[in-house]
């Protein structure tokens, strides 16, 4: 295929001669076993909601149990996904996908066959079932659990089929596959009308809205990476300041890891800059101008630069990893852990505790940017995966916008999608063994706010949960790329410069394969109306978060020199430095790790004459009311149960707290009457 | 100036003793601080002031750094109170004036609730007991509903430190004589008579009336019968005056073992079984007695035996459940987890928060005692059975679990009169050494456990689990949980109903009010703007009793398991769930006093504040509808607005105040030095060495 060489093998195969993906063992499955004419009848009510290219590969009538009612229905395998048919149940037109029913191929953890009590049989690719199953259990990876159960008498080849049909098209699977042919009904698209789109990003006025809505007047959108020839993680457009030159940014971009230089992240209304930037480069020599060059970047024009070290005190991507699939283990409803060991093991997991550690983080970060004007740059060396966790969470905090449905949606796009976060490899579908689900430690974080906050965000706990589902389900390419350049490439956006250098992006078969505009945020792929009703959360509280910024101090692009004080925020505290950049006085010595030289002990007196190093200071200037402070104590951060442990459905106790919803029907229900009444009662 | 002094002090309390604690030189820092200072010590009728220090510096508790206010520790005979020198501190938020609690300030504890004192000798710290050899420079008091107070006493004479430190040891940690319980010179006293609202009051169950109308209420009249043969105490002290007994159980046969080995009714379920309880025959080595006690109880079993009782089924709470040692080490344990001297102490802790919580194994009692209550249920329930606790002296246990069974079983019990009713009943009239059990007298610890509070956690987990099924709130519990140590309500200060009785004896020829205020910690504690807060607005006083189900389940698992899977009645059955992650920590209770925990303009009370406003908007929809309906003079809707004008309350309301707020505590205080505090000590302490020559 045309970008087979690039290094990356993406099994994705748009081309309409071949629509079952290389799958092609289990036709005869479907071929043979299928007992013909139970097929015809039920054929037509099976296939109406395939999307193009999907096919049947086998179905076994069942019932669906461990929740609340128990459904028939009739279990189906295709070489997409696996689904869940209740009888009579329809697929609407608007969404072709079902968050309740669809088990996407990718998302499938493991396979369990039950006969009986005792026989449980574990389905590894590849392995042959030693007996014919009455029930089977899917465990997703999203902690769902699809257990079936076959019904008895004549159908028992089909109940063998169907799982064995689940086994191999799950080995034959990948993540970078994708759903062909979605495209959004007009039903869908004009009720996606009604609210504003998400931005994104994708094109320099996105950035420019963004910039403008930012207040960020500094600063201006660099069109240097249009191309992707200067970094293909980066997005195409990015803000620098506004007094930086494109070819400034050009040279002063290689001077880092991966080109990924220092870039505004947010522009706090008060005036402090967020930037977020990659490691330092050691092994490159710049020039002196070029070290300034690369100063004045960090500096932003700020006359106090704060350097935060994001990996400090943060776990690392193994550590994230491992503590999520010991959550994993621990939720499942066949988990060991006694009842009264389970908070032990709860605890020994440790993904509670790196939650703690992001939180905290977050929240010093914060202080850092609302107490003074200044710009704080966030440094991790990728720049792609704790960066955006970080920087995300800081705006959480600090921006009430972010903190409303659309706010949040362009937000995960900017500092996730848009920055590059490397989603298919962090969700470990590719072959570098880096996966890490640092996006769901995002989203965990997220909901941990959400709980303690629970009137400062208009979004719900279960907007959080479908987005965490979405992570593996593909249908769109949000979250099946790691990179901005590989997305655009798939998504057959073109413009005068990619055609003009790789030809081979005309011949691209744009919208035949996707719709271009699809992204995650066009909810009504997978969720009905009445479940994205659900986004909202009924008891935010807009007007309890006051626009109270006041701007504290001009920004002043126009001072000019070097920045009047410099620190390294790590461990908690911040500690002077007396240089930014690691290369201007001895290289060799600054190639090593502890590139920081903290200021050799000068008076305390004078440090507590900074800001940071006289609490009473501190106290004297109250935080603004828009502000979140998170609580991280060990009995105030908690386990996500709604979303962990729904595979255990005996612990499931209704997704949405009744209560205020419930009152909020009742509101709607007076106010209506009250509609009612008032004509009558004015004509009489 | 000493006129100045006593003048003041005098208006509230005239107390002779008073003079003589006051020495000149106190009164020579600062005359006119003192002068105001007295008049905001605010004493309760009968309360007597025993000693005072001034210069007590109140440390903060939120950091490290030892910076505090200034002020005067005061001992009176009921609190400790600190008053601050800085009167700026005395006008703070909205929030602090308005939610203030009624009897006990911010800065004062009183006596009953103090914990354990430690003082602090050259940084080390020590339990503080008895006869004290040498003073400390520093006081840490741990109070029982978790609050922390940290007073230097650096700054402060020799001599008031040593009058005020024991002082204070000699008054809340010395046995004391029942007599010399504060809530009698209180009762000698006080005024208010609290009116008695005929139509919602709480039943005391002090009238054989009382018993007639439960039985009524639960359909238990038919089987069993409100008997008065204990009246005037004769047969027993541990037994109320009025009690109810199964119909065909001879009057005479109580009396035989002083009211040993006779079933009491508890409650009947609306299938007709029925609860009751029965205190063991006191163990005896004598063979003949052994025999004649055995005949006793086959006599008894035979009746209860016989139609119309169902089967009857013992659960012996001596022999095979929890024991009172485990319960109270397991709270020992446990509480340490939140009496945080300091936060950096707090943060060492948290990273093991799990394993140290699960240690304590208090949540794996709470679970046990919940799954011990479900068991019952499905018994009375599901198997139609009687059930009969079994207990040394019914007095621990038996109240836990029958009134945890009424609470799952009884809706009404999940109203507020109902709950106070249900307190009353079990508890009070049941006979639970509250005086022993708290340790109110310091006369042993070896009888404290925290029975009651282990109750109202086991409440709390239904109540965190079903929240619309409760009429009260979580706030409601605390605040009953704190009434235990405030010694101006009589009912949790006695060992049984007897003991309240001899000893209020005289009080009530003086006509005083306490016998019928007795469970009114709760009506007005707060003022009434937090009233909506305790009373849960969603709950609803229904005494609709449960529908009668026809399944007959034969295991406990399954009767767990079919209930929920089924959706909950909240006036129904209610049972808990209490799988691992499920039972969780109270953290109102436990953790409102720490500020670290404090999430501002967070927590439930976000909600909640949202849940009243819409609740608003749906009365005042609701009273339009009804004045189109009757085109009548409709009533003018008053909506709740308590929340509305204060913005953001913090996860603590209305505990911890809104303290203002700086951005610091979320950084670690490891690099900072408090430079600007240390000097300023150190000129005041130069100021007192001036002081001290003159």
């Amino acid at each position: 295929m045309w970008w087979g060489g690039r290094g990356h093998s993406f099994n994705i195969a748009p081309q309409k001669d071949n629509p079952e993906l290389g799958l092609s063992a289990p036709k005869s499955i479907q071929g043979s076993g299928m007992p013909e004419p139970r097929r015809n009848q039920l054929g037509s009510c099976l296939t109406s909601g395939c999307l193009s290219g999907e096919q049947i590969l086998a179905w076994a009538p069942g019932i669906r149990k461990g929740l609340e009612p128990e459904l028939p229905g009739t279990l189906i395998c295709t070489n997409l996904r696996v689904t869940f048919q209740p009888c009579g149940w329809q697929r609407s037109q608007d969404t072709p996908l079902s968050s309740e029913y669809d088990f996407a191929l990718v998302n499938i953890g493991q396979i369990e066959a039950v006969s009986g009590l005792s026989r449980v049989q574990l389905l590894r690719p590849g392995s042959l079932l030693k007996f014919i199953p009455e029930e089977i259990l899917i465990h997703g990876r999203d902690f769902r659990l699809l257990r079936v159960g076959f019904e008895a008498g004549g159908l028992k080849p089909q109940a063998f089929q169907v799982t064995m049909a689940i086994v191999k098209a799950k080995a034959q699977s990948s993540q970078g596959q994708q759903y062909a042919g979605i495209i959004l009904s007009k039903a869908g698209q004009s009720s996606a009308s009604r609210n504003p789109p998400i931005p994104l990003l994708e094109t320099s006025e996105d950035w420019e809205t963004e910039r403008k809505k930012q207040g960020a007047r500094d600063w201006r959108v660099s069109t240097v990476n249009e191309r992707f020839d200067l970094a293909t993680s980066l997005s195409r457009y990015f803000w620098v300041p506004k007094r930086t030159l494109d070819s400034e940014v050009r040279r002063t971009f290689g001077h880092f890891h991966q080109s990924r230089g220092p870039r505004l992240s947010w522009h706090h209304p008060a005036g402090s800059d967020l930037l977020r930037s990659g490691g330092f480069c050691t092994a490159s020599d710049p020039n002196k101008e070029d070290i300034r060059a690369v100063e004045s970047m960090l500096q932003a024009g700020h006359s106090d630069v704060v350097l935060v070290d994001t990996m400090d005190e943060l776990p690392s991507l193994a550590d994230v990893q491992l503590a999520h699939s010991k959550l994993r283990t621990l939720c499942q409803p066949d988990s060991s852990a006694a009842e009264d060991k389970w908070l032990s093991v709860l605890e020994g997991t440790r993904w509670l505790d790196y939650i703690r550690s992001c939180l905290r983080k977050a929240s010093d970060i914060t202080v850092l940017v609302t107490s003074r004007v200044r710009s704080v740059v966030l440094q991790e060396h990728s720049d792609r995966d704790f960066n955006g966790l970080l920087s995300s969470l800081v705006q959480l905090l600090s921006a009430p916008e972010a903190r409303t449905l659309l706010g949040f949606q362009s937000l995960v796009q900017r500092e996730w999608v848009a920055a590059g976060h490397p989603f298919l490899t962090r969700f470990g579908e590719t072959t570098a063994s880096e996966e890490a689900p640092v996006f769901l430690l995002f989203l965990d974080c997220v909901w941990q706010l959400l709980q303690q906050f629970p009137a400062e965000f208009e979004f719900s706990e279960f907007f959080l949960l479908a987005l965490h589902d979405s992570v593996r389900v593909p249908d769109t390419l949000t979250f099946l790329r790691d990179t901005p350049w590989e997305r655009g490439k798939q998504s057959g956006q073109s413009n005068s410069y990619t055609k003009v250098y790789t030809p081979g992006y005309c011949q691209l078969p744009a919208g035949d394969s996707i719709n271009p505009q699809l992204s995650v945020w066009n909810w009504s792929l997978r969720y009905s109306n009445e479940q994205r009703l659900q986004f909202h959360n009924p008891g935010y509280d807009p007007e309890s978060c006051p626009d109270s910024w006041l701007p504290r101090q001009q920004s002043s692009f126009t001072v000019p020199g070097p920045p009047s004080s410099v620190w390294l925020f790590s461990r908690g505290a911040l500690t002077p430095l007396n240089q930014l950049c690691p290369w201007r006085d001895s290289s060799s010595m600054l190639a090593i790790s502890s590139r920081w030289f903290p200021r050799p002990a000068i008076s305390s007196e004078s440090m507590a004459d900074q800001e940071w190093g006289l609490p009473s200071h501190w106290g004297a200037c109250p935080l603004p009311a828009g502000l979140l402070l998170p609580r991280c104590l060990g009995p105030q951060i908690k386990l996500w149960k709604r979303c962990y442990l729904r595979g255990r459905p005996e612990i499931q106790m209704g997704l949405l707290a009744p209560t205020i919803s419930g009152l909020q029907d009742e509101l709607a229900h007076l106010q209506e009457l009250l509609r009612k009444w008032t004509p009558r009662i004015n004509n009489s | 100036m000493l006129g100045k002094g006593v003048g003041v002090g005098g208006t509230k309390a005239p107390k002779p003793s008073f003079v003589s604690y006051v020495r000149p030189e106190e009164i020579h820092t600062n005359n006119q601080e003192v002068a105001e200072k007295e008049v905001a010590l605010h004493l309760l009728p009968g309360e007597q002031l025993l000693c005072e220090a001034s210069t007590v510096l109140k440390y903060v508790q939120e950091d490290a750094c030892q910076h505090g206010i200034y002020g005067k520790l005061i001992c009176t005979d009921f609190k400790i109170a600190f008053l601050s020198d800085d009167d700026s501190t005395l006008d703070n938020d909205v929030c602090e004036t308005q939610f203030k609690n009624k009897v006990i300030g911010e800065n004062e504890i009183t006596l009953h609730c103090v914990d354990q004192i430690y003082g602090v000798f050259d940084e080390k710290k020590k339990t503080l007991f008895g006869q004290l050899k040498k003073y400390p420079e520093k006081l840490i008091i741990h109070c029982k509903d978790l609050r922390v107070f940290h007073f230097g006493l650096r700054y402060t004479k020799e001599e008031e430190v040593k009058r005020i430190v024991s002082g204070i040891i000699h008054h809340t940690q010395a046995p004391k004589l029942l007599k010399r319980l504060f809530l009698f010179s209180y009762a000698a006293t006080a005024q208010d008579k609290p009116v008695r609202d005929p139509q919602n009051h709480t039943v005391m169950f002090d009238t054989l009336q009382d018993w007639c109308w439960e039985l009524e209420r639960t359909r238990g009249n038919m089987k069993y019968k409100a008997v008065s043969v204990n009246k005037g105490y004769k047969v027993c002290e541990r037994l109320p005056a009025y009690f109810v007994i199964p119909i065909p159980l001879p009057e005479e046969e109580v009396p035989r073992f002083q009211g040993h080995g006779i079933p009491i009714w508890c409650w009947s379920c609306h299938n007709g079984c029925a609860l009751l309880k029965m205190s063991a025959l006191p163990k005896e080595q004598d063979d003949g007695i052994l025999q004649i006690q055995k005949s006793f109880l086959d006599g008894i079993y035979r009746i209860i035996h016989r139609p119309p009782y169902e089967n009857v089924k013992t659960e012996d709470l001596s022999s095979n459940f929890l024991s009172l040692q485990e319960i109270q080490s397991a709270y020992s344990k446990f509480k340490q987890l939140f009496l945080i001297d300091n936060s950096t102490e707090f943060w060492d802790t948290d990273i093991k928060w799990f394993s140290l919580l699960e240690s304590s194994s208090w949540l794996d009692i709470v679970r046990r005692c919940l799954k011990k209550a479900i068991e019952i249920a499905e018994c009375l329930e599901a198997q139609n059975m009687n059930i009969l606790l079994l207990e040394e002296n019914a007095s621990d246990l038996c109240c836990l679990l029958s009134s945890l069974v009424q609470v799952m079983m009884d809706p009404h019990c999940r109203t507020r009169v109902g709950f106070q009713s249900l307190v009353q009943k079990e508890w009070i009239m049941g006979g639970h050494c509250f005086l022993d059990r708290c340790n109110h007298l310091r006369q042993s610890d070896k009888e404290e456990v925290p029975m009651f509070l282990l109750f109202l956690d086991c409440v709390w987990q239904l109540m965190h689990q079903h929240p619309p099924a409760f009429e009260f709130t979580e706030t409601y519990l605390t605040v009953l949980s704190d009434s235990l140590y405030i010694p101006i309500f009589s009912t949790f200060f006695f060992n049984s109903p007897h003991q309240k009785d001899i000893n209020m004896h005289h009080q009530r020829q003086l006509s005083l009010p306490l016998t019928q205020s007795k469970s009114s910690p709760k009506r007005g504690f707060f003022r009434e703007e937090t009233d909506h807060l305790i009373k849960n607005l969603l709950g609803k006083r229904i005494s609709k009793l449960i529908n009668p189900s026809d399944e007959l389940q034969d295991s406990f698992r399954e009767f767990y398991d079919s209930w929920h899977s089924k959706p909950s009645d909240h006036h129904g059955l209610l049972l808990p769930r209490i799988e691992g992650p499920e039972v969780k920590v109270w953290a109102q209770r436990y953790l409102r006093w720490i500020p670290e925990a404090q999430i501002l303009g967070g927590g439930r009370v976000a909600t909640m504040s949202k849940l009243l406003e819409m609740m608003a908007e749906v009365q005042s929809l609701q009273e339009k509808i009804e004045e189109r309906n009757n085109s009548q003079g409709a009533l003018q809707a008053k909506a709740p607005s308590l929340l509305r004008n204060s913005a953001r309350l913090s996860s603590l309301f209305p505990f911890a105040l809104l303290q203002r707020h700086s951005s610091k505590p979320v950084l670690p205080t490891s690099g900072w030095k408090t430079l600007g505090d240390e000097e300023d000590l150190a000129k005041r302490e130069d100021e007192f060495v001036d002081l001290g020559d003159v």
